[in-house]
């Protein structure tokens, strides 16, 4: 008789409670892991995902405190008497933001950290770093300090601390969030190959879509602590609501059918005839430093009232460098960009403020006031409003973003969700009438980035809206005009059907296309315009 | 520069502050001072690259220098004996506001303005140029080197890691704010209100500083930190010149307790040639 190996991984009837709630964060929990598979985990933010990774990976009971029932084994043994550093020798962990994660100054001695950490002799640890970065296909990196790579680099160097830790387990926290399309599908590719070789890769992820490209063999979806869902990714897309996380547009076009349409018609439309000119870039070059390469190459166009643009690029095109121009921020370093009709190098920012609302990729990098009314009033205090006039603009601004119950609670003890609403709503308080996110829905799940995006594009009081987006999708729902970056150029700047009509080109970009467009760019002789899934189901009858 | 073991290069860096700052006379701070500007030209740093952390020194010798001692006295306190020779009216009136100054500047506090300027500038330049030349993967190792506990030592390194991340987020912040009129040249008042004035930008970075060092720390618990004797890959090894450096350290710190605590020829005084100058 043949010996029984013992799974990866199986966690039985598994629940816990942190000591600072009052509610367990994920309950009952049961599932087994095979060696060389790729294993989903999706499900909407607070759902639990997290503290289960936790508790694979010993975080908890070791870091976070609380009440655990059930039992975990890793290859057999329960990992309550193992010690941590066994643990994360099986288990190796990549978490969601790799900026926090990468602890050396130099990709070597980052690598290098786990292994310095068990005390392996020197000798033995550059032959494992080596080959960690080669299967990253990173080696040219070893010797280059880890703050100046890109945010793909990063993601690849935080494996690659992991990995040199030969462990047979291999959780992965959202490890899309920060990446584009082209960078996000050469990670899937790479845990695709490490599943393939024999590891068993865990993924908790919102951008289901992609993940799905790599055909993980199995998925389990998770709705408030709790396990709904544990099967093949078919079945998946049959039982998981599709408007909590994102599936194949084929799969929502079809299922969407027999529901009602959403409702959803924006503000804004675009201008026709005399268009009204808010803001002009005219043959704007720009570098950081006369010693520095410039990023921004002969950038011209135009914003009209009306217009709502998403700018797409991959990471480092000079999205947020071309958009901080528009506010002066950044002052070009050749050419002009005109704000109404002024030099931006003739006014101050806080002049410009009142024209352009500028909200950042996250709030924490801009909420500070001890309540969200002191926060709101922040911006027009600034601009001179009188005391009348602010308390006017506050109360407009959070009775649009439907928070008026949170005028007194610090803005920081908010949801994650409920901050980015206040974020926009200390812009809506400056009465601005151009508004620009950079990244709107970063950090954010389906289900609440498209309500997000939803309020904003059905508010009152902006004149055009510009955001900076790596999510394709997010682009050719809600915007009226696409532009896309390449290496600091504008490549192209027009419709959303005219835009992305040549995949090929797209590919060229870094954009990948998704299942949505090319089933709007199917039916686009018959609608003549680019839709949602849910939408576009009835509109084709 | 590059040659010298970072373990000797701190060695000696507080060899010299102890040193430094047994004194108050003169012609031993002077000494010192010229030993920091022979170390200094060694570091081989360019202006260009190290002009930041001089303006930062320069805001705190001036602070130190021209305001605590040459304006109002504060800073000789305790060193310079009461009265002296005064070299600038005592009184005089600030014309249109008519304030009336009570300025009393003495040769002997103006002979202890150019004490402090030498020993003060002999400490930035020994220790500016620790962080422009060390490679900064050699400061765990080095300070383990030294003795100190493996978290100490490895604090030492990340702090070095998360600088620029920090810088960063301190930039983006300031954006996001100046995005919503703030004007940080506008920040006027007193301690307090100036302190309120820059919360937009202190509590943002704070905040995210504790969000972020949340996954810092899961990461190293992660990443086995702590939980084994650690190995440090950053190679160390002492040469006979880091010997010498390490020998005339102890030279000269052991030199210095000797004469400024034995010989008693640490004290401040004003020499006669400087007084003529004024008399």
């Amino acid at each position: 008789m043949s010996e029984v190996k013992p799974l990866p991984l199986s966690i039985k009837d598994l629940s816990f409670q942190y000591n600072s709630r009052s509610t367990p964060a994920i309950k009952h929990i049961s599932f087994d892991v095979n060696p060389g598979e790729v294993l989903l985990i999706a499900g909407s933010s607070g759902c639990g995902k997290t503290t289960l990774m936790r508790c694979i990976n010993g975080l908890i009971p070791n870091a976070y405190h609380g009440e655990i029932k059930g039992e975990i084994e890793l290859f057999g043994k329960s990992v309550f008497d193992i010690e941590m550093s066994e643990i994360s020798q099986e288990v190796g962990t990549v978490l969601q933001d790799p900026e926090r994660q990468i602890l050396g100054t130099y990709v070597l001695n980052d690598v290098a950290f786990g292994l310095e950490s068990l005390g392996m002799p020197t000798e033995k640890i550059f032959p494992r770093v080596d080959q960690a970065l080669e299967k990253m296909g990173i080696l040219y990196l070893r010797d280059r300090e880890t703050f100046g790579t890109s945010g793909g680099e990063k993601q690849k160097i935080a494996l690659a601390g992991v990995l040199a830790m030969k462990p047979r387990i291999l959780l992965l926290d959202e490890p899309l969030a920060s990446l584009d399309p082209a960078s996000a599908m050469e990670a899937l590719k790479i845990f695709r190959q490490l599943a393939d070789e024999g590891l068993s890769v865990m993924i908790v992820e919102h951008r289901v879509e992609d993940v799905l490209a790599i055909k993980p063999e199995r998925v389990i979806y998770m709705d408030e602590g709790e396990i709904t869902y544990d099967g093949d990714r078919q079945g998946m897309m049959e039982v998981v609501d599709y408007t909590r996380i994102k599936l194949p547009a084929e799969v929502v076009l079809r299922r969407a059918k027999n529901e009602p349409p959403p409702e959803f018609e924006p503000v804004l439309k675009p201008q026709e005839g005399d268009l009204e000119l808010l803001v002009e870039f005219e043959g704007v070059n720009f570098q950081y430093d006369e010693d520095y390469p410039f990023v921004l190459h002969d950038i011209n166009f135009k914003i009209n009232k009306g217009d709502i643009i998403a700018i797409l690029g991959h990471n480092g095109s000079g999205k947020t460098t071309m958009v901080k121009h528009a506010l002066g921020l950044l002052k070009p370093s050749q050419g002009h960009v005109y704000l109404e009709g002024n030099d931006t190098r003739d006014i101050t920012v806080a002049t410009a403020a009142k024209s352009v609302g500028y909200v950042f990729q996250s709030p924490t990098q801009m909420l500070f006031a001890p309540t969200v009314g002191d926060e709101l009033a922040f911006g027009p205090k600034n601009l001179g409003f009188s005391k009348a006039e602010i308390q006017k603009s506050v109360k407009w601004a959070i009775e649009t973003v439907h928070l008026e119950e949170e005028l007194d609670t610090p803005p920081l003890a908010l949801s994650f969700g409920q901050q980015k609403r206040i974020s926009i709503a200390s812009v809506l308080s400056m009465r601005s009438r151009l508004l620009m996110m950079d990244e709107p829905t970063a950090g954010q799940d389906y289900w609440n980035y498209r309500a997000f995006m939803d309020a904003i594009l059905q508010m009152p009081g902006f004149d055009s809206i510009v955001f900076i987006t790596h999510d394709l999708d997010l682009a050719l729902i809600y915007a009226n005009r696409i532009m896309i970056l390449f290496d600091g150029q504008i490549v192209a700047d027009g419709s959303p059907p005219e835009v992305l009509k040549d995949e090929d080109q797209l590919i060229n970009y870094r954009i990948l296309p998704t299942s949505l467009l090319k089933i709007n760019q199917q039916f686009l002789p018959k609608t003549g315009s680019f839709y949602r899934a849910e939408t576009l189901a009835h509109r084709i009858g | 520069m590059d040659k010298i073991d970072p373990r000797a290069r701190w060695i000696f860096s507080f060899a010299f502050l102890l040193s430094a700052t047994m004194f108050w006379n003169a012609t031993f701070l002077f000494i010192f001072f010229i030993l920091a500007i022979i170390w200094y030209y060694f570091g081989k740093t360019k202006w260009k690259e190290t002009r930041h952390g001089w303006f930062l020194i320069s805001i705190m010798l001036f602070s130190m220098i021209v305001i605590n001692t040459i304006i109002t006295g504060g800073g000789a306190g305790g060193v310079v004996p009461p009265g002296g020779h005064v070299i600038w009216p005592q009184k005089f009136t600030i014309p249109l506001v008519n304030w009336e100054i009570n300025f009393g500047l003495t040769v002997e506090r103006l002979w202890f303005s150019l004490c402090q300027l030498m020993r003060l500038g002999g400490i930035s330049l020994i220790f500016l140029l620790i962080p422009y030349t060390m490679d900064s993967r050699a400061y765990g190792a080095t300070f383990h080197g030294l003795g100190m506990p493996d978290n100490v030592a490895y604090t030492m390194e990340l702090a070095i890691r998360f600088i620029p991340t920090l810088a960063r987020d301190l930039s983006v912040t300031l954006d996001a704010q100046k995005a919503r009129g703030y004007e940080i040249e506008k920040v006027k008042g007193g301690i307090f209100k100036k302190i309120a004035r820059i919360a937009p930008l202190l509590v943002p970075v704070t905040m995210n500083a504790i969000i972020g060092s949340e996954d810092v720390a899961n990461a190293m618990d992660l990443r086995c930190f702590g939980q084994a004797k650690r190995t440090w890959i950053y190679p160390l090894e002492y040469h006979w010149w880091d010997y010498a450096l390490i020998g005339f350290s102890a030279l000269m710190l052991v030199g210095s307790i000797v004469a400024a605590h034995i010989l008693d020829l640490g004290g401040f005084w004003t020499p006669e040639w400087f007084m003529n100058l004024f008399a």
